[in-house]
């Protein structure tokens, strides 16, 4: 039920057309002048105000836009006589919201009527529907601001170093874990550093082609890189990272990573303990080989004894030949003992890990030759040269190869064509893959499970038995890994994978002096 | 012509040992460099005393040692043990072989541990064959 005012000077007309509305089902209130009108509205505003435009004192129009003052929302019809066309023009534009002429019928006013409580309602559902939209719009903007919030603060409290960049590469995001990881503060890196900056040359490579348009490449999966941090220094990490896709576009790219400096050191002494450990076993086991070279340093001196009481010098050559053979077998011992227990850093140098296969094989190749053992190389030309420790690969090379060797001599004797071979080759990731393999006896899972964990040696007086350990000390040290598949009767197969620079960083102008003095 | 000796051990130095302190003594050495070497010459001629290494490629004395005592025909020749590796561990090995479906094989009479002064080794030699 709409609430009307109706205001006219002339009382009878007043009178009927109250009636007619009220008839219509309308809470109706009148008045018989503007000032009246608008006292009536003040006591109880009426939704519409149906007011004659031609009265004395204060006209239609003065009406109009003090209702409008008191109420912008009330819809107000405008009743004109004739030759009142400007005026009714007037009214529109103070805002009526309809105008009809004197005489009218009573359709006319209901046509008028319900035009204005058509636009009552739909300003009242268009309210309705703005607050909804502005409380949608409200609950919206505080969920965005929670999940916004929210993965501030997982990429603020990540383990993971976190590195995000527009799509120039220029940094965005830089998390604390980043900061502590590398030592810049925030500040000084974000929308002031890009990237590529901080990382090495192949993983900056890898973004700046990822980011380009026709590029599809845009994972980086987990690997191991060494990043600089603000004082220089190396800081070796996991790395993994991603270009931001929108749409079509290539909207930035992400970097995270893991400090791996702990893991390294706890890896580091968890070697030294094991290798403690080893030397505290190998005491036992080094008590054979003492004791055979012992018999041999017995044997020496009997034979000397005999040679001297005699004068026979054949005893004297062969008693001295005795003692000088075991006084280098002690000599192997003790140097594969120290070696093993003491640390040493890989001393970098371009080196051809091919040419390096070929002296090993050179070394041995009598030995192969009399125990009827092929020798095979099968080396990749594209090893070429490299920075590496080239001490290490001798070394352990040399190692592996008399193994696979003694492997072959201590076969059970049978229809088999012993050979040894040894392969290079490059792997991604600047690795060499260095693989000696054999068909000689194979072990069991027993000695397959002592192999590296202990002093233990097959060999009877030929091993130290600690070849291997060395051997694998040394591929540690150098960041690679040694592993090792074996059947038994069929062969044993060693892989040694070392990590490599393509060039060898010119040493600090320091260190060349300090090697110099 | 002393009683015959086989020597067996892949080690020169040991073998140039043992058969200076055999010469010495008056018997007659022979060598053999592995296991397998040695049970040829056994078979061909059955010496009056092995002497044994345990350790060696070819055929190690443990194996031979088993088909020596489980051989009718081989299992009255004397053996003399000589290793570095401890009694203990041959007698394990042994049991163990034992244990993996072989034949009980006796514990050996004489077994010596590396070093062995020669007048040692001679004198187990000189009570194993006389």
């Amino acid at each position: 039920m709409t609430r009307l005012l109706v205001i006219d000077d002339e009382p009878d007309l007043l009178r009927v057309l109250a009636r007619t509305l009220a008839a219509d089902g309308h809470e109706v209130a009148t008045a018989l002048s503007g000032p009246e009108g608008l006292a009536a509205f003040d006591a109880a505003p009426a939704a519409i105000v149906i007011t004659d435009i031609k009265m004395p004192g204060m006209d239609g129009i003065e009406v109009l836009k003090r209702v409008k003052e008191r109420a912008p929302e009330a819809e107000v019809i405008i009743v004109t006589g004739h030759g009142d066309v400007d005026l009714a023009v007037e009214a529109l534009h103070f805002g009526a919201s309809d105008f009809i002429a004197k005489p009218f019928r009573t359709e006319t006013l209901a046509i008028a009527l319900r035009r204005a409580e058509e636009k009552i309602e739909i300003r009242r559902r268009l309210a309705e529907y703005t607050l909804d939209l502005e409380s949608r719009v409200a609950a919206a903007t505080a969920e965005l601001r929670r999940r916004s919030n929210f993965l501030a603060n997982l990429i603020r409290s990540s383990n993971d170093g976190i590195v995000a960049t527009d799509e120039s590469l220029t940094i965005v995001v830089f998390n604390p874990e980043a900061e502590r990881i590398l030592g810049y503060p925030q500040q000084d890196v974000l929308h002031r550093r890009r990237l590529v900056d901080l990382l090495p040359a192949e993983l900056a490579d890898f973004f700046r082609g990822a980011m380009q348009a026709a590029c599809s490449g845009r994972e980086c999966p987990w690997m191991e890189a060494d990043l600089t941090a603000a004082d220089g220094r190396r800081v070796p990490v996991r790395f993994s990272g991603s270009v931001l896709v929108e749409g079509e576009r290539k909207a930035g790219a992400v970097a995270f990573f893991q400090d791996m400096r702990e893991i390294r050191r706890l890896q580091r002494e968890l070697v030294r303990t094991e290798r403690l450990a080893a030397i505290g076993q190998t005491v036992a086991g080094l008590a054979h080989g003492i004791k055979n070279i012992l018999h041999g340093l017995k044997g020496g001196s009997y034979l000397l004894d005999l040679g001297f009481a005699r004068g026979d010098d054949q005893k004297l050559r062969k008693g001295w030949d005795m003692i000088k053979r075991s006084v280098e077998r002690t000599s192997n011992l003790v140097m594969d003992l120290l070696s093993y227990s003491k640390e040493r850093e890989p001393e970098l140098a371009v080196c051809s890990p091919n040419a390096i296969a070929d002296e090993v094989c050179d070394l041995v190749r009598e030995r192969a030759a009399q125990g009827g053992v092929e020798l095979l190389r099968e080396l990749d030309p594209a090893v070429g040269t490299v920075c590496m420790d080239p001490q290490t690969i001798h070394t352990c090379l040399l190692n592996l190869v008399s193994n696979a060797l003694d492997a072959c001599l201590w076969d059970e004797p049978g229809a088999k064509r012993w050979r040894v071979i040894v392969r290079t080759a490059l792997e991604p990731g600047h690795r060499l893959r260095v693989e000696v393999v054999d068909n000689g006896s194979g072990m069991t899972d027993e000695v397959k499970a002592k192999l590296f964990t202990s002093f233990f040696s097959t060999k009877g007086h030929q091993g130290t038995g600690l070849g291997l350990l060395v051997t694998r000390k040394l591929v540690e040290e150098h960041g690679g890994t040694i592993e090792v598949r074996s059947a038994l009767g069929q062969g044993t197969t060693f892989t040694m994978r070392l990590p490599f620079r393509p060039e060898c960083p010119a040493p600090p102008e320091g260190d060349r002096k300090a090697k110099g003095d | 012509m002393g009683k015959r000796v086989l020597v067996v051990d892949d080690d020169p130095d040991v073998r140039v040992f043992n058969t200076t302190v055999l010469e010495e003594n008056g018997y007659s050495p022979e060598e053999a460099v592995n296991g397998e070497e040695a049970l040829q010459a056994i078979r061909a001629a059955p010496p009056d005393l092995v002497m044994l290494d345990v350790l060696m490629p070819r055929q190690s004395g443990i194996r031979l040692y088993r088909t020596l005592k489980t051989d009718p025909a081989l299992k009255a020749v004397k053996i003399i043990l000589l290793s570095g590796i401890a009694r203990a561990s041959f007698l394990k090995s042994q049991q163990a072989l034992t244990e993996f479906g072989g034949q009980p094989v006796p514990e050996p009479e004489f077994y010596l541990e590396k070093p062995v002064d020669a007048e040692v080794l001679a004198a187990a030699v000189k009570k194993a064959i006389g």
